[in-house]
């Protein structure tokens, strides 16, 4: 597979809530047709649907925003930010390479306040019911502390410097309109967040939301006469490793170790691009562990640097790689991963006001879900 | 600091091995009968051997903390709020170096939790069941 050949040539999304009052369908439709309409197409002008094991199918979606064909259809087997940043991208390109589908939309929507709450899929893992939950080993936040103490055993971790991921994402939703939490928070402030797990506050974690996305990929030769200036995939690369999600979490010979210096190591070497070329990266942030591990995997510091990088201001505005420019999934919104690349598609426009990264033409995405990550390398035409 | 109170589910009959093991005061892992080595935890089926049923063996309660954290909001379905905090550590076995049994750390009052620290096996009755618990050795 060769970069530069598709672009994304449209996004939208709804609005961020806390507690939406839609279903998940509605948001998924309306984010749908917000992408179509960026890229100034029509509903019937797309078909190609490329879907995720979580949110409806085409079946569903494909009549309910109006698609007239749909010639291609696929469904994403790996899960959260590796989807919809990374999978998704290199299926709409074998789509369109193939002449399958001209213009391929890519939804994914979420809603945290589902009856069974963002921990319920944790529930019925054999393995965790048996052996874990009744010792109290659970949920998302409980297994990335225990990442986030045996980082900081082996590279040293202070309680300010991993305060400083937050805080970094916090100061670039402070001046993102669309945020789902706008109030500032200096380090006085996150002390005041509940811990949940140490070190992990409510703070280290990201948050909860109701909300869809959608993206339209495109050739980059037809998206030479759309709308936006053309923001094409120069390079896309996933990881993987082979512990199954009833195991990824304890026996993982280091469980901080998440499969993204394979999928970066990919995405470099097809995009010819070398990570101190990115002008921005955005970088999936379950928490702020595993958003300082990847920070490093995708080559923006050394290893064992992530929390120092932070701490430095490396990653805030005005600072030399700014990550995660709208707050992040801790402090924007969670939409697994592809709210972030569609701020990395947002800010390559360049046309994002206070938060705009001045000359922004390369950005880094990372996904990581479950047992695998993505890296897409975006760059402006 | 309290105890985690929460009923086991045995949905895969294999894993009563392991709790038949705290009955028995060891702490039980599984091997490979064929070539001897850990399997844990154990999978429904065997990488790439599925006709094998793995053998529970029982290991040192002598070890150390992988890692750890303590739980001061407990994600667990239900109300948990009188059982926290807690500490919870994956404790690797001197026998199986890398085979992390997850356990609650008690007898450790005024003892700081860190990784690697020494640990020794230790049943811990929780209401009308036992789990694995863990203390300073």
């Amino acid at each position: 597979m060769k970069g530069n050949r598709i672009a994304i040539t449209g996004v939208g999304e709804t609005p961020f809530l806390r507690k939406g009052a839609e279903p998940l369908m509605q948001m998924m439709v309306r984010a749908s047709l917000a992408a179509i309409a960026d890229a100034g197409l029509k509903p019937s002008d797309i078909d190609g649907y490329i879907g995720n094991r979580m949110t409806p199918g085409s079946d569903d979606l494909g009549p309910a925003i109006g698609m007239k064909d749909r010639a291609f259809s696929a469904v994403c087997d790996v899960a959260g930010g590796t989807a919809s940043a990374g999978q998704a991208l290199i299926l709409a390109q074998l789509a369109i390479e193939a002449g399958l589908a001209t213009h391929v939309l890519v939804p994914y929507g979420i809603q945290s306040t589902k009856p069974g709450g963002v921990y319920g899929f944790h529930a019925k893992e054999p393995l965790k019911a048996a052996l874990e939950m009744p010792v109290g080993f659970f949920g998302q936040p409980t297994y990335f502390a225990s990442m986030a103490n045996r980082y900081a055993h082996d590279h040293g971790m202070s309680e300010e410097e991993l305060a400083s991921v937050a805080i970094t994402y916090r100061k670039w939703a402070v001046i993102t309109p669309s945020a789902q939490r706008r109030e500032p928070m200096g380090l006085e402030e996150y002390r005041q967040t509940q811990m949940i797990s140490t070190p992990l506050r409510v703070a280290d974690c990201c948050l909860t939301t109701d909300a869809a996305c959608a993206y339209v990929v495109s050739a980059v030769e037809r998206a030479k006469d759309m709308p936006h200036p053309v923001v094409q995939l120069a390079g896309v690369g996933i990881g993987t490793n082979n512990f199954p999600h009833g195991v990824l979490f304890t026996q993982n010979p280091c469980t901080y170790e998440y499969p993204g210096e394979a999928s970066a190591k990919k995405a470099y070497a097809m995009a010819g691009v070398d990570p101190k070329d990115l002008d921005l990266a955005q970088v999936y942030d379950g928490f702020s562990i595993s958003a300082l591990v990847q920070t490093e995997m995708l080559g923006l510091c050394e290893r064992g640097e992530g929390a120092k990088f932070y701490h430095a201001g490396h990653a805030a505005p005005g600072g030399r790689m700014p990550v995660n420019t709208s707050g992040g999934h801790m402090s924007g919104g969670y939409v697994p991963g592809i709210n972030l690349l569609i701020e990395g598609v947002r800010q390559l426009r360049g046309q994002e006001g206070e938060r705009q990264v001045p000359d922004a033409r390369i950005c880094g995405v990372a996904g990581l879900g479950g047992n695998s990550h993505s890296t897409a390398i975006l760059t402006r035409n | 600091m309290g105890i985690p109170n929460y009923p086991i589910h045995l949905e895969d009959p294999q894993l009563q091995g392991f709790y038949d093991g705290l009955a028995a005061g060891e702490l039980r892992l599984t091997a490979d009968p064929d070539t001897g080595e850990w399997v844990w935890y154990p999978p429904e089926v065997v990488p790439g051997k599925p006709d094998t049923t793995l053998e529970w063996r029982a290991v040192s309660p002598e070890g150390s903390a992988y890692t750890f954290t303590t739980v001061t909001r407990s994600l667990l379905p239900g109300d948990h709020r009188e059982e926290v905090p807690f500490t919870v550590v994956l404790f690797e076995s001197d026998d199986a170096p890398g085979c992390r049994v997850p356990g609650v750390l008690v007898d450790a009052d005024g003892v700081e939790p860190r990784c690697g620290m020494r640990l020794r096996f230790r049943p811990v009755p929780v209401g009308d069941h036992v789990i694995a618990g863990f203390q300073p050795a």
